[in-house]
Order: structure tokens, then C-alpha cells, then sequence
């Protein structure tokens, strides 16, 4: 089969594959890794215009499109998989909280995943021509670094997307508790865009609440 | 360009620097006449010529970037020993969030990384914590009222 026409074939499969954080809180068809890329995607798009300072367009929406491609192979994970309960009442509890872990459990665990997702992108990339194998390898490392403009806006804005999408969840049904998007997105967004953005989603949707 | 202060540890500042130069030696090579596509008749019309013209933009775009955090740095550094009990840039703090044990490292908008507990200044949690001591609750005033409870503090930086 020719190399490219496989990747494609690789690349669709993620509109099959439904994000774990939403399959562990039970709710029913919920989006694809696909569905996530798209909108996520869109979101860089719109918010990056409004920063102040310049933003390589064309570099922030190919580390967009390109994020999340190594799941195809390393799997989607969540914070919580290494200690999420079997018992179906305590990860209900479990997941009304955000995850906590010691420093050398946090280092362990990104350190897992950094690893498992490499491996899947070079799975998944390792038949395309070189120069294309080596610019998403590139992407996908700046924005699992976060340290250039782009690799640094888009990390939050992927983020900025799942918080988008609970809010949605919850919306539909209040048992898919904000409190962890809440906490996480308090520690982690220090964009200014960013977080008035967030003040627009939670007028949104916790209006008269 | 801007003129906000970045902070930065010092080991930050070297990575820094480094990319700098690294930058400036590759701009320098780029631009030397046989990187140059070779096949434009106008720089207006031909798209190679443009496209070669955004690279060297974006690559200068980087290298402003990075001087200007360069000439508007400042050391994360430890305070004195009497106002180490404080919550500032650089202090590992030990909290209960809502109960449950956590802690954090205040570090500059450049080096934080939530997943390995480095949390920017510039974050709400971040913003909230500074300047509290061993003790204090503090509540992060969002529609979730999540209280952080200060259990230690201790500098690291060197």
C-alpha cells in the first residue's frame, strides 16, 4: 500500500477513537480524538489573533493538527489512570477531584507518557518521506516542551478545549462535575487571552447557577 | 515589543542564551546568498522567494523575542533567610488542596509546567499564593472556591 495513503488510513482512525477523560465519566458517544483536534485546531486559530504579541500561524496550526496523532498507536491517557478505582461509586468520587501526586510521581508519570507517545509518533510517522517525518517530530516536540510562542499558546489552548467541552458535558448532564477543570485550569493558564476567555465560558455557562 | 519582566532561574536564562546564539549563526548562514532560491525573476511574484523571505521573518521574529526577554530578565533568586517563610518566585510550597497533599513550584510564565508541579506566578493559583506564609488558607476566588492551605515553605534556587 503506498506510505502515504497508509497514514491517512492511521490519521482516520482517530475519528473513531473516543477521548478516555470522557469514556471513565461515562458519558454517552462522547467526541473523538478527531472531534478534539478540530475544534482545538479552530480555537488556536481564533484566540492566537487576539494576543498581542506575533504568532507563526502556519507553525501553530500544524502543532495543532499534529498533537494528539500519536495516540493512534500510544493510546489516549487521563491523570488518573494509575489510580483509578475499578469499583464504579469511588471513581465517580475520584473524578470529582483533580489528581494529586507526589514530585517524583508527577516526574514518573510525564515522563511515561513522553516516552509512549514518542514511540507512537515515530510508529506512525516512520514511512513518510524524511522531511516530513522530522517536521512533525519537531512540532510535536515544541509542543510537548510548551517553550516556543506557539508550543507554549497551544498547550493551554488544547487544554482550553477539553475545559470548553466539560462545561458542554456538563451542561447536558450535572453529574460530570467541573471542579477538576476548574483546579487545573487555576494552575495552569497564565495567558491573558487565556484566561479571559475562561471568564467568558464559566458567563456562559454557570450564569444564575 | 514589549517590556515585561521575564523571570527566570539561572538555568533558564543559559538555556536561553544558548538558543540566541544558536539562532543568530543559523539566520547568519541563511541568508548567505546560496541559501537563497535561485530561481525567482521578481521577489514580488515568485513564491519561493516569498515563502524563503517568511522563514528568515519568523527566525528573526524568535530572535527578537528571545533578546528581549535576555534584556528584560530577572534572576529568580532566593530572598533573605527572614522572608524565606514567604511564598515567592522560587519557594516550593507544600499544600493541602481541598485536602488533599500537593505541592508546587512558583516559577516565571517561561518555566511553568503544571504537570511537574512548576506553577507560573502569572496563574491564578500562582498570583493567589505569593505572598502568604506557613498557615494561611488561601482561597482561589473562582466560581469553584478551591482553598489551598499553606503546610511549608522552603527555597530551592540557587
Amino acid at each position: 500500500m503506498d506510505k502515504i495513503i497508509k497514514f491517512f488510513m492511521d490519521i482516520g482512525k482517530l475519528k473513531r477513537m473516543p477521548r478516555r477523560g470522557w469514556v471513565i465519566r461515562e458519558i454517552k458517544n462522547p467526541e473523538s480524538i478527531a472531534d478534539h483536534t478540530f475544534r482545538a485546531t479552530l480555537m488556536a486559530w481564533v484566540l492566537a489573533g487576539k494576543k498581542d504579541k506575533k504568532i507563526n500561524m502556519e507553525k501553530l496550526l500544524k502543532m495543532a493538527l499534529i498533537h494528539d496523532v500519536c495516540e493512534i498507536y500510544a493510546g489516549d491517557t487521563t491523570p488518573y489512570d494509575s489510580i483509578l478505582p475499578k469499583d464504579p461509586k469511588k471513581r465517580r468520587e475520584l473524578l470529582k477531584t483533580w489528581p494529586r501526586f507526589t514530585e517524583k510521581q508527577k516526574k514518573r508519570l510525564a515522563d511515561r507518557k513522553y516516552k509512549k507517545e514518542k514511540a507512537g509518533l515515530e510508529k506512525l510517522t516512520k514511512n513518510l518521506p524524511t522531511a516530513l517525518k522530522n517536521e512533525m517530530m519537531s512540532l510535536w516536540l515544541d509542543y510537548e516542551k510548551g517553550d516556543s510562542p506557539e508550543g507554549k499558546f497551544f498547550k493551554h489552548a488544547d487544554r482550553m478545549e477539553g475545559f470548553l467541552q466539560a462545561a458542554e458535558y456538563w451542561k447536558d448532564d450535572k453529574k460530570v462535575s467541573q471542579k477538576p477543570y476548574w483546579v487545573q485550569a487555576e494552575e495552569m493558564h497564565d495567558d491573558p487571552v487565556l484566561l479571559k476567555f475562561m471568564e467568558q465560558i464559566s458567563k456562559e455557562f454557570l450564569k444564575g447557577k | 515589543m514589549d517590556t515585561k519582566t521575564y523571570y527566570i532561574t539561572r538555568e533558564k536564562l543559559r538555556e536561553l542564551k544558548k538558543e540566541y546564539e544558536e539562532l543568530l549563526g543559523f539566520e547568519h548562514n541563511k541568508s548567505l546568498i546560496q541559501d537563497m532560491p535561485k530561481v525567482f525573476e521578481s521577489e514580488d511574484l515568485n513564491p519561493e522567494f516569498v515563502s524563503f523571505q517568511e522563514d528568515i521573518g519568523f527566525l528573526r521574529s524568535r530572535i527578537d523575542e528571545l533578546k528581549n526577554i535576555i534584556d528584560n530578565h530577572k534572576l529568580i533568586t532566593a530572598p533573605a533567610k527572614n522572608a524565606q517563610n514567604i511564598v515567592g518566585l522560587g519557594s516550593k510550597v507544600k499544600i493541602d488542596v481541598d485536602g488533599q497533599k500537593d505541592e508546587f513550584v512558583i516559577v516565571g510564565t517561561l518555566e511553568a509546567n503544571p504537570a511537574l508541579g512548576k506553577i507560573s506566578n502569572e496563574s491564578p493559583v500562582g498570583k493567589a499564593l505569593l505572598g502568604h506564609k506557613v498557615g494561611d488558607e488561601v482561597v482561589v476566588s473562582s466560581h469553584m472556591n478551591t482553598t489551598y492551605k499553606i503546610r511549608n515553605i522552603k527555597y530551592e534556587v540557587n
